[in-house]
C-alpha cells in the first residue's frame, strides 16, 4: 500500500484520534493505516483520571459535594493522552452509552464518579461490548444517573414496582434501540412498517431485574470516594427473586441478582439488533452522519463474529470502520459526505495541533456548556441520557434535510451556538484560558508568508479540505496585516487559525 | 399592505415554488392560508410553549383532593404523596367541578410549591386541561388493548413523545405545529426572522416548511465578537471572515452552517436594535431560575415586537429535570416552584406591558407518569395535566374530562399511565384557532385532528 500524503493522513485522524499533528501525521505516513491502528490497539493505557484527581488532591474533604476537578481531568486526557485512538472511541461511547455528571446524584464525590465513569469507558473501548454493557450496568455512576441504584422489587403491601429506567434505556440507547433492524442497520418492514422491539410488559419485566444493586461500602464509607469505581453490590432482601420475562425470554425464578443480571444482558446482547445499532452509532461518531447500508452491514458483520467466532469484539469494530473503502476512499466523498465536527473535538484538535498545555497541570478549560459563550457541549456534560444529538437529527429547512438525511450535530447548531463558538476559539487561540495555552513555534516562522502559514495550518487542522477559494480570500486578508513586529506575526497567527476554525470547509469533516 | 399587492406576492411566491420543483399542493397551501391569515392579523398575538423535558409527574402537579380521590391517590403512592392537609391552602375552587367517566365529579389542589399561580387560577386567567397527551384518534381502553386502532408511535420514550407532541411524529420529524403556524404568519411580520423564537435550544415545534426557528439566548441574540471590534486588528479580517463563514457551498452541510450563520448576523443587529428601543421591563423575576430567565427575554422580545413588526410569534422555552424515576419528594417540588415563580412572573410583565391578553401561555411535556411508584420516584405515562395562562383564557376552569384515580381503572393503561381523552391535537387547535388559523386550515396543520369530532376540536379555553 501506498504511503498516504499528509492531507489523507490528517483526514483518517480526524476520523481515528483526537485531532492530527505534525508528529502524528508522520506516523500515519510512516506506518499506513493498518499499522497506525495496531500501534494504537496496543499502545498502554495513558493514566487514568481518577489516579489524576486523587494526586492533585481533590479526594480533600472541601471538595466532597463538588465537580471541582472533573472538567480539568476529561479535557486533559482529551487533549495531551498519547493513546488518541483510545480517547476517541471512549467520547464515542461516553455518547452512546451517556451519563451526565449533573445526574450523579445520591452520593458525594460527584467528580469521582464521572471520572469513574470515563474510566471504565475507557477500560473497554478496545474490549469487548458485552463486558461492556456488564461493567456499566453494575457501575454506581449508572447506578445513580439511571436511577437503579438502591431499586427494590415490587413491594406488595404498597404496590410499588421496581423503578423502570434503567430497562428502558438499556434497550433504548445501549443495545437495541426502539425498531427492529436488518443487519445492514436499516428497519425491518412488515407491510410497509418498522417493527417496534418492545412493549410496556417487556419494560416492566425486565425493570425486575434491576433490583437489589447498591453502592459497595463494605470496609470504607462515604468519607472516601472509592466506592464509586467499585462495582456495586447485590443486596438479596430488596431483589426481585420471581421470573422476568422480556423480549420473548424470561429469566427464571431464584435466580441471585448478579446471575439474573447476567442472564437478562445475555437476552438483549443476543438481539440481532445490537450489531447494526451499535456499529452504525460508532461509524457516525467518527467517520459519517448518514453511513451506506452495505457499510454499516460490513461492520455489523464483523461485530458479529470477529473472525474468530467472538461478538463484539470492538478492536475489530473499531479497525474495520476506519479501514473501510467508504472511510478510505475518497470516491465515496459526495456532498453530502461526513459529519460536522462536534464543538468538542474542535476544541481538542486546535490543542492537539498545536501542542497546547498547562504549565500548572491545572487545566482549567471547565465547563463549556454556555452555547452563548463557550461551546454549547462539554465532556460527559450532555443535557440528558439521549445525548447532545440523536443519531438520527434531521436538521429542520435544511439542505440534508430536503434528502432525508440526517445530521446530528447540527442539533447544537443554531444562531447563538454558530457565533458563541467563534467567539470563544478567538478568544481561546490568541489568549488560552489560564495557563491553558498553545505553542505556536511550528507557525509563527511562517507567518510572514501567508501562502505557507496557511497551508500548514488547512493541512493538519483541516486535512487540506479548505479549497483555493477560500484559502486565497483569507490569504488576502492576513495579507494586509503587518508583518514586522513579533506581536504583528502572533496576530497573524491568530488571525488565520481564527479563520480557518470558522470556515465551514473545516466544520464539515469529510 | 394593499389586497392587490398581497396577492401579487402570493402569486409570486406560488410561482417560484413551483419553478423550484418544491411546490408541493400541501406547499401551495400553506403559501396560500399565510396570505389569508396575514390579512387578518393587524392586532397582535403570541403563544408561549412551556415544555418541561422529562415527563412531568401530573400527579404532584395536579393533586386530586375530594376525599374519595385524594385516598385512592394516597394508597396508590403513600411514599410520593403530599399530606393532603399540605393542599389546603391550594385548592383550586370552580364555579362546576369536572366530572369523570363515571360521573362523578373531582375535586383538585394545585402542589404547594405552585401557589404563584393560584392567584392568576382564581383571577380567572388560567386554566386547567385534564388528561392530554398524544393521540391519533379517540381510543379507549379496549381499542387500546386490542391494539384495533392506530396509536402514537413508541409511547414511553422520552424523544419520541417529545416529538410526537410537537410535531405529530416521533423523533425524525422536520416539522413541527409552532413552525407550521409560523408559516401561516410569518408574512404578516415585518421581519420574517422573528416568527418563531426559541430561547432554550433547537426543538422541532418551530420548524415550519418554510418557517425557520431563530435561537436566541437569555440575554439577547450573540454578537460576532470580530465584527465589533476588527479581528486582532484587522477590518479586513473581519469582512474576510464574515464572507468565509457566510459564502454559498457546495457540500450540503457546509451550506447548511453558513445559512445559520447568515440569519444570526443580519438578525443580530435587528434584535439589538429594537430590544434596545423597546420598553424595558420592571416586573421582579426570580433570581437563580434559568426558566424565568428565559421567560424574561420572550417578555422583552414582546415589548420589542412593534418595533419588529411583529403581529404573529410563536416562542418555546424549556426546562429539564422532570424524569423523576426516583427521589420525587425531594426534586419534584423544587421544579413545581421554578416553573410556577417562572410563569407567574411572566404573566405580571405581560400584564405591565398591556399585553396580558394578547399573550398565550400553555405548559407541555414528553408525558405523565405513572400514578403507583417505583419506591421513591414514578415511572414514563402518557396523559397528563397542563395549564393555559393568560388574559384571553376563559380560566378558573377545567377543560377535558377527569381522570379516575385508580391503577387498571377506566382512564389507565396500567399502574395510573392515563389514556388520554384529550389529545395534543385538540389543544394545539385550540391555540392555533386564538391566533387566527381558519377550521379547515388547521385540519392541514394537525394530520390527526379530522379523527376528532368537529364539535370537539376546540376545547373552548380560548
Amino acid at each position: 500500500m501506498p504511503t498516504p500524503t499528509a492531507n489523507a493522513a490528517a483526514r483518517f485522524l480526524a476520523q481515528a484520534s483526537m485531532g492530527a499533528s505534525r508528529a502524528e501525521i508522520a506516523r500515519v505516513q510512516a506506518l499506513g493505516y493498518a499499522g497506525w491502528i495496531d500501534a494504537q490497539l496496543a499502545a498502554p493505557r495513558s493514566g487514568t483520571r481518577w489516579d489524576w484527581l486523587i494526586e492533585k488532591g481533590f479526594n480533600g474533604a472541601t471538595f466532597r459535594n463538588s465537580e471541582q476537578g472533573f472538567d480539568a481531568c476529561a479535557w486533559r486526557k482529551l487533549i495531551t493522552a498519547p493513546d488518541t485512538l483510545r480517547q476517541r472511541v471512549t467520547l464515542a461511547l461516553s455518547e452512546i452509552c451517556v451519563v451526565a455528571i449533573s445526574g450523579l446524584v445520591g452520593a458525594p464525590w460527584r467528580n469521582f464518579s464521572a471520572a469513574a465513569y470515563l474510566d471504565l469507558l475507557e477500560d473497554h473501548a478496545f474490549g469487548n461490548y458485552r463486558n461492556l454493557l456488564g461493567a456499566i450496568s453494575t457501575s454506581a455512576p449508572m447506578g445513580q444517573y439511571l436511577t437503579f441504584r438502591g431499586n427494590v422489587k415490587q413491594n406488595p403491601t404498597t404496590g410499588a414496582l421496581p423503578d423502570e429506567n434503567y430497562a428502558r434505556e438499556v434497550m433504548q440507547l445501549f443495545s437495541i434501540g426502539l425498531i427492529q433492524l436488518n443487519t445492514d442497520g436499516t428497519a425491518k418492514l412488515s407491510n410497509g412498517n418498522p417493527q417496534e422491539t418492545y412493549g410496556l410488559n417487556d419494560i416492566t419485566g425486565l425493570a425486575r431485574v434491576f433490583t437489589g444493586w447498591d453502592f459497595d461500602l463494605t470496609g470504607t464509607s462515604r468519607d472516601t470516594p472509592d466506592f464509586l469505581r467499585r462495582p456495586m453490590l447485590q443486596v438479596a432482601s430488596r431483589h426481585e427473586t420471581g421470573a422476568s420475562t422480556f423480549l420473548g425470554s424470561t429469566v427464571p425464578a431464584g435466580l441471585s441478582g448478579a446471575d439474573a443480571l447476567k442472564a437478562a444482558l445475555d437476552i438483549i446482547y443476543a438481539h440481532p439488533n445490537v450489531a447494526p445499532f451499535i456499529s452504525r452509532q460508532l461509524i457516525q461518531h467518527l467517520v459519517t452522519s448518514n453511513p451506506s447500508p452495505a457499510y454499516v452491514g460490513r461492520v455489523a458483520a464483523v461485530f458479529n463474529n470477529d473472525g474468530r467466532g467472538v461478538k463484539g469484539n470492538l478492536a475489530a469494530v473499531i479497525k474495520t470502520l476506519l479501514l473501510d473503502p467508504e472511510a478510505r476512499n475518497d470516491s465515496y466523498v459526495t456532498p453530502s459526505y461526513g459529519k460536522l465536527r462536534e464543538p468538542m473535538l474542535r476544541l481538542v484538535g486546535w490543542a492537539r495541533a498545536y501542542n497546547v498545555g498547562s504549565a500548572s497541570d491545572a487545566w482549567a478549560i471547565g465547563n463549556t456548556s454556555d452555547a452563548a459563550t463557550r461551546l454549547g457541549q462539554s465532556p460527559l456534560r450532555s443535557p440528558t441520557v439521549f445525548n447532545f444529538y440523536r443519531p438520527g437529527y434531521i436538521p429542520p429547512n435544511s439542505a440534508m434535510g430536503k434528502l432525508g438525511l440526517a445530521a446530528p450535530e447540527f442539533q447544537l447548531t443554531n444562531e447563538s451556538s454558530v457565533v458563541g463558538y467563534v467567539n470563544f476559539m478567538q478568544r481561546l487561540i490568541s489568549k488560552g484560558i489560564g495557563d491553558v495555552i498553545a505553542d505556536y513555534s511550528s507557525l509563527l516562522p511562517l507567518a510572514t508568508n501567508s501562502q505557507n502559514l496557511l497551508a500548514e495550518i488547512n493541512q493538519v487542522l483541516a486535512a487540506g479540505q479548505l479549497g483555493s477559494s477560500t484559502l486565497g480570500l483569507i490569504k488576502g486578508a492576513i495579507d494586509t496585516m503587518p508583518a514586522t513586529t513579533p506581536a504583528a506575526l502572533n496576530n497573524r497567527v491568530y488571525a488565520a487559525l481564527t479563520m480557518v476554525m470558522a470556515a465551514p470547509e473545516y466544520l464539515v469533516q469529510q | 399592505m394593499t389586497t392587490d399587492i398581497s396577492r401579487r406576492a402570493f402569486l409570486q411566491r406560488a410561482s417560484a415554488l413551483a419553478i423550484s420543483g418544491v411546490a408541493s399542493p400541501l406547499a401551495i397551501n400553506l403559501a396560500a392560508m399565510a396570505e389569508a391569515s396575514a390579512a387578518n392579523a393587524s392586532d397582535y398575538k403570541a403563544i408561549v410553549c412551556v415544555f418541561l423535558y422529562g415527563g412531568n409527574d401530573y400527579a404532584n402537579t395536579l393533586v386530586p383532593y375530594d376525599a374519595a380521590s385524594y385516598n385512592s391517590y394516597y394508597s396508590l403512592r403513600p411514599n410520593l404523596a403530599y399530606q393532603r392537609s399540605a393542599l389546603s391552602g391550594t385548592v383550586l375552587s370552580t364555579a362546576s367541578a369536572p366530572v369523570d367517566v363515571n360521573g362523578v365529579a373531582h375535586q383538585y389542589a394545585l402542589a404547594p410549591e405552585l401557589a404563584p399561580l393560584l392567584p392568576i387560577f382564581n383571577a380567572g386567567k388560567m386554566g386547567v386541561l385534564l388528561n392530554v397527551g398524544t393521540l391519533v384518534q379517540p381510543t379507549t381502553k379496549l381499542q387500546f388493548t386490542n391494539k384495533s386502532v392506530p396509536l402514537p408511535s413508541k409511547l414511553f420514550s422520552h424523544n419520541d413523545q417529545q416529538s410526537e407532541w410537537q410535531s405529530s411524529m416521533p423523533e425524525g420529524a422536520t416539522t413541527g405545529w409552532g413552525g407550521t403556524l409560523g408559516d401561516l404568519f410569518a408574512s404578516g411580520n415585518g421581519n420574517a426572522t422573528f416568527t418563531c423564537v426559541n430561547v432554550s435550544g433547537n426543538a422541532v415545534f418551530l420548524a415550519g416548511r418554510q418557517a425557520v426557528q431563530y435561537q436566541v439566548s437569555t440575554n439577547g441574540s450573540v454578537p460576532f465578537a470580530a465584527l465589533q471590534k476588527p479581528l486582532f486588528g484587522s477590518a479586513t479580517c473581519s469582512n474576510a471572515l464574515q464572507t468565509l463563514m457566510t459564502q454559498a457551498q457546495p457540500n450540503l452541510m457546509q451550506s447548511d452552517y453558513a445559512r445559520i450563520t447568515q440569519r444570526a448576523i443580519a438578525a443580530n443587529d435587528v434584535l439589538t436594535s429594537a430590544l434596545g428601543s423597546s420598553t424595558s421591563l420592571t416586573t421582579p423575576y426570580p433570581a437563580n431560575n434559568n426558566l424565568a430567565d428565559q421567560l424574561k427575554m420572550v417578555a422583552r422580545m414582546i415589548a420589542a415586537a412593534p418595533a419588529l413588526g411583529a403581529k404573529r410569534q410563536v416562542f418555546f422555552v424549556s426546562m429539564g429535570g422532570f424524569d423523576t424515576h426516583d427521589g420525587l419528594v425531594t426534586v419534584h417540588p423544587g421544579l413545581m416552584k421554578t416553573v410556577a415563580e417562572a410563569m407567574a412572573a411572566f404573566y405580571q410583565s405581560t400584564v405591565e406591558l398591556g399585553v396580558s391578553n394578547q399573550v398565550t401561555t400553555f405548559t407541555a411535556s414528553d408525558f405523565g407518569r405513572t400514578l403507583s411508584g417505583n419506591n421513591d420516584g414514578s415511572d414514563h405515562g402518557w396523559g397528563s395535566m397542563h395549564f393555559m395562562l393568560g388574559g384571553a383564557v376563559k380560566g378558573a376552569r377545567y377543560y377535558g374530562t377527569a381522570p379516575v384515580v385508580a391503577t387498571n381503572g377506566p382512564d389507565d393503561v396500567g399502574q395510573g399511565r392515563l389514556l388520554p381523552t384529550t389529545s395534543i391535537a385538540q389543544y394545539a387547535a385550540t391555540l392555533g384557532s386564538w391566533m387566527g388559523v381558519s377550521n379547515s386550515d388547521l385540519l392541514t396543520m394537525l394530520p390527526s385532528l379530522a379523527n376528532f369530532n368537529a364539535s370537539s376540536r376546540n376545547l373552548g379555553f380560548l
